[in-house]
C-alpha cells in the first residue's frame, strides 16, 4: 500500500473516528504490515503476530474516538502495540511462574521456512537477549520514528531516549551473531 | 609434488620451535568458523536495514487474507459485550442492594426482638405489681 500523505491521513482518522467503516478498513490495511513488523520485533515470535496485531487493531478501533489529535494517529498507533506487546510479555512471564513447563512449550523453534535468513535469524536471536523496552525502541527507530515522537511515545525526554538508544543498539551489536548457538 | 618437495626443505630448514609455533598457527585457524571475519564484520556494523525489512516482510506474511475484515469483525463482536466498567457498576450496585437487604432485615428483627422483650417486661413489672398490691 502507497504512504499517506499526513493531510490524507488526517482525514481518513477523523472518518474513522465518526465509525466509517471503509475508513477503519483502510486504515488496518495501510498499518497493519508495519504493525505486524513491529509485533515481530517485540516479541521474536511469528506465531504471535497475527493475534497481536489483531488486538491492537481491535483497541485502536474501540478507542479511535478518545485520540484528540488526528495528525499524531501513527506515534498513538505505535504506543498502543507498544503496551500490548509489552503486557503480553509480561503475560507470559507470569504464565510461566505458575507453569513451570509453559516455557518449554513456549520455546518451540520456529516452523521451518518462517525464517528464511541466517542473519534475520541473527537478528531475531539478539532482539530476544534485550529487555521489552530496548527491543521497542529499536523497532519504534526502524518504523521511521523521529526522537521527539519515541520520547512522547515512551512519556520520557529526548535525551533520555537518545541515551537509552545508544544503550540499546550497543547490547544488540554485542548480541548479533550471525553463527550464534541457542 | 615440486611443492611438496619445497615444503619439506622448508620444513627441514625451520627449527623446530617454529615448527611447533606453525603448528600451534594452523591448529588454531582450523577452529573458526567459515565465514569468521564475515561475522566480525556483521557483528560490528550490527543489522543492516535490509535484515529489519526482512524482519517485516517475515512478519507481513503471517497474516493471512482477509486480517482487516477479522478485525473488524472481532471488533464489532467486542462492542457487543458489556464493557467492564459496565460490568463493574453492575457488580458494586447488585453488591450494595444485597447489603442494603441484609441491613434492613437485621434492623427488622432487632426492632421486633425489642418489643418483644419490651412487652414480656412489662408483664413481668405489671404481675410484680399485682403481687405488691395483694400482698397484706
Amino acid at each position: 500500500m502507497e504512504p499517506i500523505s499526513p493531510t490524507a491521513l488526517a482525514d481518513l482518522v477523523r472518518r474513522a473516528q465518526k465509525g466509517d467503516e471503509t475508513a477503519q478498513r483502510d486504515l488496518i490495511v495501510s498499518y497493519q504490515h508495519r504493525v505486524a513488523g513491529f509485533v515481530y520485533a517485540m516479541t521474536s515470535r511469528s506465531d504471535y503476530v497475527e493475534d497481536l496485531s489483531q488486538q491492537v487493531f481491535i483497541k485502536m478501533i474501540r478507542a479511535l474516538d478518545r485520540l484528540q489529535a488526528p495528525a499524531q494517529f501513527e506515534s498513538w498507533l505505535f504506543r498502543l502495540a507498544r503496551n500490548t506487546c509489552i503486557d503480553q510479555l509480561r503475560r507470559q512471564k507470569l504464565r510461566r511462574i505458575f507453569l513451570p513447563f509453559g516455557e518449554e512449550h513456549e520455546n518451540i523453534p520456529e516452523p521451518a521456512g518462517a525464517v528464511d535468513t541466517e542473519e534475520l535469524d541473527a537478528l531475531r536471536h539478539a532482539l530476544a537477549q534485550l529487555r521489552p523496552q530496548d527491543r521497542a525502541l529499536l523497532a519504534l527507530v526502524q518504523e521511521g520514528r523521529s526522537h521527539a515522537e519515541i520520547a512522547e511515545i515512551l512519556a520520557t525526554s529526548v535525551a533520555a531516549v537518545k541515551a537509552r538508544l545508544h544503550r540499546a543498539r550497543e547490547h544488540l551489536r554485542e548480541h548479533y551473531q550471525p553463527n550464534h548457538e541457542t | 609434488m615440486r611443492a611438496n618437495t619445497c615444503g619439506n626443505i622448508i620444513n627441514q630448514t625451520m627449527k623446530p620451535e617454529d615448527q611447533a609455533w606453525a603448528s600451534l598457527r594452523r591448529h588454531a585457524s582450523a577452529q573458526l568458523p567459515t565465514g569468521f571475519a564475515d561475522g566480525i564484520l556483521r557483528a560490528t556494523r550490527g543489522p543492516k536495514p535490509e535484515v529489519w525489512q526482512q524482519l517485516r516482510a517475515v512478519a507481513a506474511s503471517r497474516l493471512r487474507p482477509g486480517f482487516a475484515g477479522r478485525v473488524l469483525q472481532a471488533a464489532r463482536a467486542a462492542a457487543d459485550l458489556p464493557s467492564f466498567a459496565s460490568q463493574l457498576a453492575l457488580s458494586a450496585a447488585t453488591a450494595a442492594l444485597c447489603l442494603g437487604a441484609v441491613l434492613f432485615l437485621h434492623i427488622r428483627n432487632l426492632e421486633q426482638a425489642d418489643a418483644r422483650n419490651l412487652a414480656e417486661w412489662q408483664q413481668i413489672v405489671a404481675a410484680a405489681r399485682e403481687i405488691d398490691t395483694n400482698r397484706p
